[in-house]
């Protein structure tokens, strides 16, 4: 969601910039009386006032605006995951970085296949929760592997490491 | 502009995204007293308006425009300069004639060499801000993938700690973020599994001693 925000960002930068000079310089023509440069004016003008309030083409734009904006509004203001993670005395790890090495390290297992791993947090606490395609006796081993990587990267050792391991589908 | 910037701006935009489309919505529905949903929505009565305005209602279409340009401009200035990364912090302290500021970027790009000394910090990215005797230090490192991370805390410490030393300043904040580098090439062990290389103690002939 930070990506797609400041990325959303940078394209309202450049259509705010673009459109802001289009409209001054249009209207600075329209002022001295000179025709129009890329805009045609007039025939806007003609087309909101041939346009009711009760036209389906209103009703659908309306909708769309309200649908778009709750999306938007919906997607900001529910609970981020967290870009960091508490390691403790000032510390903390990118949360990505720091799945993608516990998911090679659960990966490593012999026997385990795809390892993904998502941090999972309540308050102050989180811990990580391993999904992986494998045989269900290593559970123990994955759960040893991830928490030796934690202790490797941080002094920070979590309650419980979430371990789901599915056998594989037979081709 | 940082993320909760972000977040309040599209907060903002998509409230008034929901407005309009809302206001639309009821107009369209005859929801709305004063308007008639048989009503057309540019009427006469504003048109004949902006043509008696003229030419000060084109100027002043000129004028929101140019304000939406510097607005567009000031955005994108932000963002750019967010993405380079150019942003080193400002240390400020108020004095009797007047607020003494100080560019911070030599000092962090000091510190910044000093922790990439260390061969397992791939990059590091300081920031200073606050007092000059107290300052608040934001201190980003990478960490290469094949590096081990043991006494890694020490090597930023015993940096921070040489460098408050050398600038006469004791960090009144510290906030250190480790971005670990995706997990370098594999390698094949005895068993011709693939195992990539910094967990290689986990290799099958080493399972034993070191299992649960």
């Amino acid at each position: 969601m930070r990506t797609a925000n400041r990325l959303a960002t940078l394209l309202l930068a450049v259509a705010l910039l673009a459109g802001g000079v289009l409209l001054a310089v249009e209207a600075l023509l329209a002022a001295a009386g000179r025709p129009a440069l890329l805009t045609d004016a007039g025939g806007w003008a003609a087309t909101l006032g041939d346009t009711r309030w009760d036209d389906p083409a209103v009703r659908v734009s309306a909708l769309v605006l309200l649908l778009v904006g709750l999306a938007v509004l919906v997607a900001e203001l529910r609970r981020w995951s967290p870009q960091r993670l508490d390691a403790g005395d000032g510390w903390h790890l990118h949360r990505r970085s720091t799945e993608r090495r516990l998911a090679a390290a659960a990966g490593s297992v012999p026997g385990v296949h795809r390892a993904r791993v998502r941090v999972r947090r309540r308050g102050d606490h989180w811990w990580p929760r391993v999904v992986a395609t494998g045989d269900p006796a290593t559970r123990a081993e994955v759960e040893f592997a991830v928490r030796q990587e934690l202790h490797r990267l941080t002094a920070y050792r979590p309650d419980r490491v979430e371990v789901r391991l599915s056998r594989r589908r037979a081709a | 502009m940082s993320n909760a910037a972000h977040r309040v701006l599209w907060t903002a935009l998509a409230l008034l995204l929901v407005a309009a489309g809302g206001v639309a919505l009821a107009l369209n529905l005859g929801l709305l007293p004063g308007v008639e949903p048989g009503d057309v929505i540019l009427g006469a009565g504003l048109r004949r308006a902006w043509r008696l305005a003229a030419p000060w209602s084109a100027l002043a279409a000129a004028a929101a425009g140019l304000l939406a340009a510097a607005g567009g401009l000031w955005l994108l200035r932000r963002e750019l300069r967010a993405a380079r990364g150019a942003w080193h912090g400002t240390l400020a302290r108020p004095g009797r004639r007047g607020r003494t500021r100080l560019a911070a970027a030599p000092l962090a790009r000091a510190l910044e060499r000093d922790l990439t000394g260390d061969p397992r910090v791939r990059r590091a990215r300081v920031v200073l801000t606050g007092d000059p005797p107290r300052p608040d230090l934001w201190v980003r490192v990478e960490i290469a993938a094949d590096a081990r991370t043991a006494g890694l805390r020490e090597h930023v410490g015993t940096a921070i700690r040489r460098y408050a030393d050398t600038a006469g300043c004791r960090p009144a904040h510290l906030d250190v973020t480790a971005r670990l580098d995706a997990p370098g090439p594999v390698h094949v062990a005895a068993s011709g599994r693939i195992v990539p290389r910094e967990t290689s103690w986990l290799r099958p002939g080493r399972r034993g001693s070191r299992g649960p």
